[in-house]
């Protein structure tokens, strides 16, 4: 086990380093960033002598050699735009966006579970079809649609949630403040509702179809056949003996669903107003804010490569047949 | 075992479906309460006006804003020498008056007496030149407007204290826009900015004018509240809240929720649902920014037939008939405008000029009359028209409309749209694109010779079309020497008659702005995109 460990973090430096180098020059392709720092009516001078300022006259590889220097010691450098820390900047929002993603995983795990067990169990059945119905629609709708229409039936129509914003809990809890985030709790369930729903729907859906496969797959073996000759009750045969067994693709799964949902915060952050690291690299990227870009992007590939990580190693624990070596 | 699975299971989906009603039904439980609340302490709470914008500030750097979101907060905590007013007049704020040096090249201003700043130090000439002198100073680095424009347009180059009262501006040489352009810069005091590192510059904002800053919640919302000791305006709300909204949908929404006071950038395709809400409204301004299609006449495109036939006056000219500004205006932005004549805003323009109608006869007939008779496949020429995506109200519709009103009298148009920021605006700056090309440069209502400016040289960075006419050119030296309004006058007069008669552009449009403004805040939008908000009040 810690032999695998060790190799796996070793080859999470391979993949950072791979993603970052992939990153800063996708940045590149997209144009030369000095003339979204000038104004319009600046010079051939005024922008030669901003992009001087920028760091960008400087070839790609010393500018790309710096930043590396900079990954090894911490230091991102400053967001060209706010001045201030990149890396300060990402974990600034990143309580924001954990809120939302975690918030979005427990919805789309919670209820995929139960409701992937209630349709394989009543396979062929309405319920059951109706379920699989939801689940295309689940997967079928475009985030900033459903979003945008639960704005305004549930928001603006029926009033019953907020439309946009973001109260915090994380944040406050981070910094030790335990009594504002638990005054903040109900508020910020209130907020986190109709984004963390927007975003997770469509996991819900895909997990859910998930479960349904894998149960139907398990209550085909023989064990189960044999659970159920011995008289077992068909709660005790699903729950004790085939749903187990049934979570292993769903945990494979979970894994990703995380990186999945931080992709997609993108869009559900900006269609709800919430101040999270979707929002800061989207903003970043247009604006070509390359040490905010990098350090979004070294965070979110640090969080991917140890949750799947988490997941190899929760494989142990659920079938003792797997050995990490 | 069984039963303790069978429970655990059952607990959580109660807490499940507890969590979430519980959450949606504090709404209407508690607003109510709230609202009575509210209604009991109405008169202690203070009145708070909340704007949503689509974009948050980068950072609270003075010397470092960027765009029109940016400048619209900091106008509010920083105040200027003079402003300038929705009318486009020129009025004194911190100074009271300024004086400019026979050579037209040192403009010296006359501070107001008993200035604060909002650290609680007195506002002195020393500030003022600490200001530019701290913008210009390029080991800063700054690149917003001050220092990457004002600065540059006004040929800085120094800044100088004659009293406590007076402060000396040193520009590389005279230039009529020169006080509009300095109208622009916010003064900050140097006690407190001096003392401070550029990162805590980027988050402490200590302003001049009459708001001050409170709180900012990155990409969330900036508030600012009433500086008590302000005396050079009188504002009706004690606290304006700036609320950071990207979608235009949600910010549609939370106006008619009642929840924000105004909004900016309202999209056409929402006015209706704004208008009919009984809640708000949406109010039209025709702005600035100078809407146009370039006609860019650079030596690049000379190996086509689009290119060399923009060369010919005459084609330029007729091109104009082609176009239906009215009918795009009406049926794509969802306003009523009139088509301009030129590049200059009203009331500043020459008001001689009688836009060219839509006359797509007469279009077809100066052209052939240019030597470019429809074909046999009954095109007269090929042309590539460009243009970016995403930059401009409706701008996609816009120029596939434009597109189409050319092909009706004969071009062959390749319409290229492409990414504004990572394709057009490199090939923009670079003088690359065309022949055609769809863009809109920002104008004022102050000065003429500030929105011609754009052609203040065959090769100036935003003369994209590379135009060089050469009448106009030396008009434009002549402008120099014109030191009275008047005098001024004639000549941009006689250059916008120049320009009429041999355009570079296919005048387009003065892009409207949209507005939605709550039922009970009065507030009148200013053409010029700036959001001033010391000038509503309750209505």
């Amino acid at each position: 086990m810690t032999t695998y460990l060790v190799r796996r973090v070793l080859q999470t430096f391979v993949v950072i380093l791979g993603v970052t180098l992939l990153s800063f020059f996708a940045l590149f392709l997209a144009g030369d960033p000095t003339y979204l720092y000038v104004s319009e009516r600046a010079t051939t001078e005024e922008v030669a002598a901003t992009r001087a300022k920028l760091g960008f006259d400087r070839p790609i590889h010393e500018q790309y050699g710096r930043y590396l220097v900079g990954l090894v010691t911490f230091d991102l450098g400053n967001s060209l735009r706010s001045r201030t820390p990149a890396f300060e900047l990402v974990l600034e929002r990143m309580p924001a966006t954990l809120e939302l993603t975690l918030f979005a995983i427990l919805f789309a795990t919670l209820l995929a579970i139960p409701i992937g067990i209630l349709s394989a169990t009543r396979r062929g059945t309405p319920l059951d079809g109706g379920i699989m119905l939801f689940a295309m629609f689940g997967q079928s709708m475009p985030s900033f649609w459903l979003g945008i229409m639960l704005i305004l039936f549930v928001g603006l129509g029926l009033r019953w949630l907020p439309i946009s914003g973001h109260v915090p809990v994380l944040e406050p809890l981070l910094s030790g403040d335990l009594p504002k985030a638990l005054a903040n709790l109900p508020d910020a369930l209130r907020h986190l509702i109709l984004p963390g729903v927007t975003l997770g729907v469509f996991s819900l859906a895909r997990n859910a179809r998930l479960v349904r496969s894998s149960m139907l797959e398990v209550l085909s073996q023989d064990y189960v056949t044999t659970a159920k000759a011995k008289g077992l009750s068909r709660f005790t045969v699903v729950m004790r003996h085939a749903f187990r067994n049934s979570l292993i693709p769903f945990v494979t799964i979970i894994g990703l669903e995380f990186g999945f949902l931080l992709s997609g915060v993108v869009v559900t952050e900006t269609v709800f107003s919430w101040p999270g690291v979707g929002r800061l690299v989207f903003n970043a990227i247009n604006q070509r804010d390359i040490p905010v870009v990098q350090a979004a992007v070294v965070m979110f590939s640090l969080l991917f490569v140890l949750l799947n990580l988490a997941v190899d190693v929760i494989y142990t624990q659920l079938d003792p047949r797997i050995r990490l070596s | 075992m069984r039963k303790s699975i069978r429970a655990g299971w059952i607990s959580a989906a109660l807490l499940l479906i507890l969590l979430v009603s519980s959450a949606c039904t504090a709404v209407p439980a508690a607003a109510p309460a709230a609202s009575e609340a509210a209604a009991e302490e109405s008169s202690a709470e203070p009145a708070r006006l909340v704007v949503a914008q689509s974009v948050d500030v980068q950072g609270l750097e003075p010397s470092n804003v960027n765009s029109r979101a940016e400048s619209n907060i900091f106008q509010h905590m920083y105040a200027t020498l003079f402003e300038i007013t929705a009318s486009g007049a020129i009025v004194p704020y911190l100074a009271e008056s300024y004086t400019v040096s026979e050579s037209g090249m040192e403009m010296t201003f006359k501070l107001r007496e008993g200035l604060t700043c909002h650290d609680g130090e007195p506002l002195t000439a020393e500030d003022v030149a600490y200001t530019f002198q701290r913008a210009a100073d390029d080991a800063n680095g700054f690149t917003g407007n001050t220092a990457g424009f004002v600065l540059d347009a006004i040929q800085y180059q120094d800044a100088r204290v004659e009293s406590d009262l007076e402060v000396t501006i040193v520009m590389g040489r005279y230039s009529s826009p020169a006080l509009g352009l300095i109208s622009e810069a916010y003064i900050h005091c140097k006690d407190s900015y001096s003392a401070m590192s550029l990162e805590d510059a980027a988050a402490n904002p200590i302003g001049s004018g009459p708001y001050r800053f409170v709180e900012w919640v990155k990409d969330d919302y900036v508030l600012l509240e009433k500086t008590p000791d302000f005396t050079l305006r009188e504002v009706a709300y004690d606290e304006i809240q700036w609320k950071v909204i990207p979608e235009a949908s949600t910010r549609t929404a939370e106006l008619i929720a009642g929840n924000v006071d105004i909004i900016t950038n309202v999209p056409p395709d929402q006015h209706e649902a704004i208008n009919n809400s009984g809640n708000a409204g949406v109010t039209g301004v025709a702005g600035t920014r100078r809407m146009y299609v370039g006609f860019n006449q650079r030596a690049m495109f000379d190996d086509s037939e689009g290119g060399q036939a923009i060369k010919n006056t005459a084609v330029r000219v007729a091109l104009q008939y082609a176009v239906d500004v009215p009918t795009i205006c009406k049926t794509l932005l969802a306003f009523e405008c009139e088509r301009a004549s030129s590049m200059v805003n009203p009331p500043n323009n020459n008001t001689n000029l009688v836009a060219y109608p839509y006359d797509p006869a007469k279009a077809e007939e100066l052209l052939d009359a240019a030597g470019y008779p429809r074909k046999e496949d009954g095109t007269r020429f090929d042309i590539t028209f460009m243009a970016g995506r995403g930059r401009y109200l409706n701008d996609v519709a816009v120029v596939q409309a434009l597109a189409q009103y050319l092909t009706d009298v004969g071009l062959n148009v390749d319409l290229q749209v492409m990414d504004w920021g990572s394709e057009f605006v490199p090939a923009l700056r670079a003088h690359e694109v065309g022949p055609l090309y769809f863009v809109g440069t920002g104008g004022g209502t102050w000065s003429a010779v500030y929105d011609m400016s754009d052609l203040s040289a065959p090769t100036a960075a935003t003369n994209y079309t590379e135009w060089n006419n050469a009448e106009w050119f030396e008009l434009w030296d002549q402008l120099s020497d014109a030191r009275d309004p008047e005098s001024e006058k004639v000549i941009t007069d006689k250059m916008l008659e120049v320009m009429y008669n041999d355009p570079p552009w296919l005048f387009l449009y003065f892009q409207p702005d949209f507005y939605g403004i709550a039922g009970d805040v009065n507030w009148q939008p200013r053409r010029d995109e700036i959001v001033d908000l010391t000038t509503a009040s309750p209505q």
